[in-house]
């Protein structure tokens, strides 16, 4: 390892803050790496931020892919215990309804006892007990290890841990170019969107997880990786309808995963192929969302009568196959492409395809290389190290006021673990709520502003939960424009961040304005429209 | 919009009405607020017991949220609900004291004399106080030497098959252990309408108190039992089912089925209050009512929270308004505190007093000579609390009706 | 039960539809599921405040010749400055102060202390003839500690722009303080309840005494008179410094004040209000309502000559939006809406929304269409109608007064 002579040189530069970066960032980070993190805008924006947050016991790819399915059930038992705050352990079912062909059950419970996946077959009738919301019509359930997990958080704690072993972390910084030496990739040069400065780092290896992006950003030194963007939608329902993951036991297809997890559930997904220009601007059909309640009410009928807050789409970050002439075989694995091995590019390596559940691995593999590459004889400990937030069974901090509010306390611990010993807790000022539907204090808010790289609204939604509740930012949006304003200073704008916070909200609501939705969105119009004044 | 069904929380618009005309919140901030105890609280509770807060205790379940609310969330329901599904405290020998008051009622009645003295004794208070924490400034309400039951059986019962209409009467527990007049008064109205009045077989206590005092099962099997003899009474024997007290009538007709899970579906429109039912027959000309010339009354109606709910202070009032010598004042419909036994607990005094201090100050500056309410937990605190007198308004009905002209407008 | 008139709705536009005929002596009962939206007032009631291009109205009954054909106010043609004028003169009679006229709009301040057209502001909102009128070159706003709905930094952002100098202070009082035990509830309207007491008024009094000392202007959130509008009058009055008090987030004291001066006036009169209750169906014969049946009374019906259907927008259940549809529940009027849901939106929240101006379709007079054809006896007020954008033409109050009054003035002739 060469000695660090500047403050923008370092061992190894990720470009990407999806979970596949952030994780990379910290196994490196972890191994005794000097690592800058880029992201072009806030952690999980991308693919991370929008799927089910399901934690996949691996049953669901069991017969199509039988590789992925092992890989999911060995993340899953890891993440279980070393990002317990991030996961419900809730299990799941697949459902067999009669309209479902249930010889495929055996097929299925083969396959995922053959991945080392626990499937047990059970009466319906114990299914209805388990879990009441189901189809009542149901002919068929086998129970499996599903759970679900926020990769809010999950992002969040990898972050954390990185910068606490020296990570550098920069957020709004977008990769506008790679800096070469030749055949070497020595450096990226970055825009800066809150500052509009562009820098230049330095680093020997840099590390593309830019997920559907990293398309873009190899192409910079020209090369090439196939892509295939995979635009998936879904939809969040007001509260939790149900308490254990819901599947169909057929052949994976649309909209046949319902999961709870945290205040709501979700429903998801629908599939099509989207050209990359849509990426960075995706919205949810009419279509698709009667797609998707009518499938999700087979699974549950209780959601015909659920409201529904908001539609969004991700779009799956999936990878051709490289010795496949015709780039239409698409891995549905991990992908690690070395550029100098591929295409003589020194210096540079893509870490790509995987899935959430499998994030962990692709930044094991992705660090390997790393270390192999600078000459660094480290091993892996993520598999077993927690992450900041789930070491400990509670907060233990003299510091909390001790009139804290039950359900606000049991919140904080529940988005943040043993770190909520570092929200203010004071005084009943620290401890007054600003979102009222997921129970985000003061407290929390300023530590995510002083703590958790927030520079708006939208970044404090993500690592809080601040207007993700049934109103969609009402009351909070103003309340929490108002702290960040005297949090950030003047750097902060306050009434454009609101006005920014209100639109993004609202493109979720938009698809699904109807009844109780379309209620809450004249209210809220109504008050920063007309009493409010805002235009 | 008024569906009730469980997701019934998702209507609410997250706009606060509802904490604007909560009266405990007014007085103490310990209480959540029916917003966040809620349908804000329900979906963070649907995660798990660690998500429930014990100050819901605090909620008197007066139902002025959902009165308030404009998009028809059932608030007050959902706090009883949460209280019933996730408090893990245990009711203890004073819960048990306040909640069983029919069994309470019976021996106390037997023992009327001394227990009426004794409980009023400042001793016996103040021992209540330190091991019951009931609060030492409440008096209990005087028990009666005579049930009202048995004073039926003997001085009316045989007579009641004479007339030509009839009626079941839900007299509750206060009138059969405590005030057995206002028994008798409903008894002589009705029979003067041309009603003949039947007690249920087997009358259980509507189980209010129970409720609020945590006794859940033993509150749903007396539900179900007084649930299955209005059946018999509706369906077999073709009478609708009367109260005096608007809490009973509520409990029977809503709480029943939103809270203890207790279908009432096919019986539900024949539970009625006392003063509906009257006000009914005369506005669809099947009775008549005559009332002496020489009454004279200054009265001031309260609204009881359940009456409120019910929506149906306003047969009362009409009810009373007929009276030709009366002056009727209606209050501001406002809280008077008691909550039914709520009031009755240490920890609840001072907020119960803070709550009904506004409709005090009402009342000593009405000017009436006493105050009409259908609630006798509303009595015993208007007593307590102020001073004026109050009745039923079937009392007041019974003292100015001219009962022989009457008869015989109704009974030719 | 049997009334002259039944107004279903207890907001600004049924009380005052109520009022109106109760005054004429017609036995009134107003239906009232829940309370009324004056609960999210801003503290004053607008007639035209915004053009389409979203330039100000300055004089609004000469723009309303402007408005589309399907606009409520179009309906109201010459009379319209009639009922402006009836309604500026009717609501001091029902308790409620109000500064303004319809022939000009002045400006009223928003939560955000930026400035608005309107056209009547409650007696104690602060108001400004022009843009350019500052509050005064030192202003001091002042709020209580922790309580988020009044947002000192927008306000203050505004007044600088105005040209104001701007300093904050947090009025730290036990008796406000004690609100935050609970971790919601530093409501306006909780906060409200607190200076009912006047040992807590006093406190205040002497406070802004104490800072607003070598202020122009003190800006104070509109936290006072939960019932009796004179409260604010006598913080104007004993506080040495001028006092400007501004709109908070809801809910709003004054709207929540203003609900109930109406009401006790209409009950005064001696009308019937019922509150909590749901029409839940009518029986109705060729387009004329027989009978109407609510929630709580049962089978138990309400009968009355004439039916006025004041049962607001979206917000409040007057009109309720399935996936492609949109219907009014209570009697199935005739509605105007556009078929495709992709159309009763704009991309961007702030804009003008097409689902706005859904609502009830009348004739002339007002009277519900069944069919296209007018009912007998069955009128609509208010935000229920169709064709007027409440939010984006500043209009919401207006309509709802106007309507209520001119309805009344059909069913008394």
């Amino acid at each position: 390892m060469k000695p660090i002579r500047k403050e923008n040189e370092f061992d190894v530069i990720i470009v990407g803050g999806g979970i596949t970066g952030v994780g990379t960032a910290r196994d490196c980070a972890l191994r005794g790496l000097k690592v800058l993190l880029l992201e072009r805008f806030d952690f999980a924006t991308g693919a991370t931020g929008r799927n089910h947050g399901l934690l996949h016991s691996g049953a669901r790819y069991a017969v199509t892919d039988a590789e992925s399915a092992s890989e999911c059930i060995k993340e899953n038992m890891i993440l279980r215990r070393v990002a317990h705050h991030c996961v419900e352990e809730h299990d799941g079912l697949f459902i067999s309804l009669p309209e479902d062909d249930i010889n495929y059950q055996k097929t299925f419970v083969e396959a995922c006892l053959e991945a080392g996946i626990r499937a047990d077959v059970i009466d319906p009738r114990e299914a209805r007990r388990l879990e009441p919301s189901v189809n009542p019509t149901l002919i068929g359930a086998v129970r499996v290890p599903d759970g679900s997990i926020d990769p809010f958080r999950l992002s969040t704690a990898n972050v954390i841990d990185a910068r606490e072993h020296g990570a550098v972390v920069r957020t709004y910084s977008e990769v506008v170019g790679l800096i070469r030496d030749g055949q070497r990739v020595v450096g990226v040069t970055v825009f800066n969107h809150r500052t509009h400065q562009t820098e230049n780092f330095y680093a020997p290896l840099t590390i593309n997880a830019g997920g559907i992006w990293g398309h873009g950003i190899a192409a910079k030194v020209g090369v090439r990786v196939d892509m295939f963007p995979a635009k998936g939608s879904l939809l969040i329902f007001g509260h939790r309808v149900n308490n254990m993951v819901l599947n169909r036991c057929r052949k994976p297809a649309n909209a046949d995963i319902l999961v709870p997890g945290d205040t709501v559930c979700v429903i998801g997904t629908t599939s099509s192929r989207v050209p990359f220009e849509e990426c960075d601007n995706l919205s949810v059909t009419a279509d698709e969302v009667d797609l998707l309640l009518g499938e999700g009410m087979k699974l549950a009928p209780a959601l015909g009568t659920t409201r529904i807050l908001r539609a969004y789409a991700g779009v799956r970050p999936l990878v051709a196959v490289d010795n496949d002439p015709s780039g239409r075989n698409i891995s549905r694995g991990i992908v690690l492409m070395d550029h100098a091995a591929r295409d003589g590019v020194e210096g540079f390596a893509t870490i790509a395809g995987g899935k959430l559940m499998t994030y962990r691995l692709m930044a094991e593999w992705a660090t390997d290389l790393a270390c192999r590459k600078l000459g660094v004889d480290k091993k892996c400990v993520t598999m077993t190290e927690p992450l900041p937030g789930s070491r400990e069974e509670e907060v233990k901090s003299t510091a909390r006021h001790h009139d804290m509010k039950p359900h606000v306390e049991a919140t904080e611990f529940y988005r943040h673990g043993e770190r909520a010993s570092m929200i203010d807790a004071r005084n009943d000022l620290d401890t007054s709520l600003v979102c009222e539907c997921e129970g985000v204090t003061v407290g929390e808010i300023n530590y995510a502003v002083k703590e958790l790289h927030v520079h708006s609204l939208i970044d404090l939604r993500k690592r809080t939960r601040l207007g993700m509740g049934t109103c969609q930012a009402e009351m909070c949006a103003c309340r929490a424009a108002g702290i960040m304003g005297e949090a950030l200073g003047c750097e902060h704008n306050a009434q454009e961040d609101l006005r920014s916070f209100l639109n993004e909200r609202w493109k979720g609501v938009r698809p699904v304005a109807w009844g109780d939705t379309l209620r809450e969105t004249e209210y809220s119009q109504w008050v920063y429209n007309a009493v409010c004044g805002m235009e | 919009m008024n569906t009730t069904n469980d997701n019934n929380f998702e209507q609410c618009l997250k706009c606060s009405v509802c904490t604007v005309y909560c009266p405990v919140l007014e007085v103490n901030p310990l209480y959540p607020g029916p917003k966040q105890a809620g349908p804000d609280g329900e979906r963070l509770r649907l995660k798990g017991g660690a998500f429930y807060d014990e100050a819901l205790k605090y909620c008197l379940n007066c139902k002025r949220c959902e009165v308030a609310c404009p998009s028809g969330v059932k608030i007050g329901d959902i706090i009883q609900l949460a209280k019933i599904k996730y408090s893990k405290k245990k009711p203890g020998l004073r819960e048990n004291m306040l909640a069983n008051t029919d069994f309470m009622g019976s021996l106390a009645t037997k023992m009327a004399p001394v227990v009426n003295l004794s409980v009023g004794l400042k001793p016996v208070k103040l021992a209540m106080d330190a091991l019951f924490k009931i609060d030492a400034h409440r008096t209990f309400p005087s028990y009666a030497s005579q049930t009202f039951e048995s004073w039926f059986k003997k001085n009316a019962a045989d007579k009641q098959d004479a007339f030509p209409h009839h009626i079941t009467f839900f007299h509750g527990c206060y009138i059969n252990y405590n005030y057995p007049q206002l028994g008798r008064d409903m008894v002589k109205v009705l029979n003067a309408l041309g009603y003949g009045v039947h007690l249920m077989k087997n009358e259980k206590c509507c189980g209010v108190a129970l409720m609020s005092n945590g006794l859940v099962e033993k509150a749903k099997r007396q539900a179900e039992g007084n649930i299955e003899n209005i059946r018999h009474s509706v369906k077999d024997e073709h009478r609708e089912v009367i109260g005096a007290s608007s809490t009973c009538v509520f409990t029977m007709r809503d709480e029943y089925p939103h809270v203890l899970g207790v279908d009432n579906a096919d019986v539900r429109d024949s539970i009625s209050i006392a003063t509906r039912f009257i006000y009914r027959l005369l506005d669809e000309g099947k009775a008549q009512l005559k009332f002496r010339e020489d009454y004279k009354a200054k009265i001031a109606y309260h609204t009881p929270c359940h009456m409120e709910k019910l929506g149906w202070g306003i047969y009362s009032t009409l009810l009373l308004k007929m009276i030709p010598g009366v002056e009727l004042t209606i209050l501001e419909s406002r809280c008077c505190g008691i909550g039914g036994t709520y009031g009755f607990k240490k920890e609840n005094y001072a907020t119960s007093q803070a709550i009904g201090a506004p409709l005090f100050r009402q009342i000593d500056n009405s000017g009436a000579d006493f105050v009409a309410t259908d609630c006798e937990t509303c009595k015993w605190q208007i007593e307590m609390s102020t001073s004026l007198k109050v009745k039923h308004p079937i009392s007041i009905l019974a003292e100015a009706l001219d009962e022989e002209e009457t008869k015989r407008l109704n009974l030719r | 039960m049997k009334f002259d008139t039944i107004i279903i709705g207890g907001g600004l536009s049924g009380l005052s539809c109520a009022l109106r005929l109760q005054a004429a002596g017609r036995q009134c009962a107003v239906i009232s599921a829940g309370q009324s939206s004056l609960h999210f007032s801003s503290g004053s009631f607008d007639l035209l405040g915004l053009r389409a291009d979203k330039s100000e109205v300055e004089h609004p009954l000469d723009e309303v010749k402007h408005l589309g054909e399907m606009h409520p106010y179009h309906k109201l043609g010459d009379s319209l400055s009639h009922y402006a004028a009836l309604a500026e003169s009717l609501l001091p009679q029902w308790g409620i102060r109000v500064k303004g006229t319809s022939s000009q709009n002045h400006y009223r301040y928003t939560p955000m202390g930026t400035l608005r057209p309107t056209w009547l502001t409650f007696s104690e909102m602060a108001t400004a003839e022009s843009k350019t009128r500052k509050l005064g070159d030192k202003v001091l706003v002042a709020n209580f500690p922790g309580f988020l709905d009044f947002n000192t930094s927008f306000v203050i952002e505004a007044l600088r722009k105005q040209g104001s100098q701007c300093e904050v202070t947090l009025l730290d009082m036990e008796s406000v303080n004690r609100l935050r035990v609970s971790s919601t509830e530093m409501r306006a309207s909780n906060i409200a309840k607190v200076f009912e007491s006047p040992e807590a008024l006093r406190e205040l009094i002497e406070r802004l005494n104490h800072v607003a000392a070598g202020y122009d202007c003190v800006v104070l959130p509109a936290v006072f008179g939960f019932s009796d509008a004179d409260l604010a009058a006598q913080i104007e009055k004993e506080v040495h410094t001028k006092v400007a008090f501004m709109p908070t987030m809801p809910p709003s004291v004054a709207g929540i004040r203003t609900q109930k001066q109406l009401r006790t006036q209409f009950e005064r009169m001696g009308g019937t209000f019922i509150l909590g209750d749901e029409v839940v169906k009518a029986d109705i014969e060729n387009g004329k309502v027989k009978k109407i049946y609510t929630q709580n009374h049962g089978d138990m019906g309400f009968t009355a000559e004439n039916y006025v259907l004041a049962t607001g927008h979206f917000m409040s259940g007057g009109l309720v939006a399935g996936t492609q549809s949109v219907c009014e529940p209570i009697f199935g009027s005739d509605v105007y809406y556009l078929g495709n849901r992709d159309e009763w939106f704009d991309k961007d929240f702030f804009r003008s929304q097409n689902y706005s101006t859904f609502g009830v379709q009348t004739d002339s007079h007002f009277k519900v269409l069944f069919g296209g054809q007018p009912s007998a006896n069955l009128y609509a007020a208010g935000s229920v109608l169709c064709g007027a954008d409440a939010m984006h033409e500043l209009c919401a109050a207006g309509v709802s007064l106007l309507t209520a009054l001119s309805v009344a003035d059909e069913i008394l002739k």
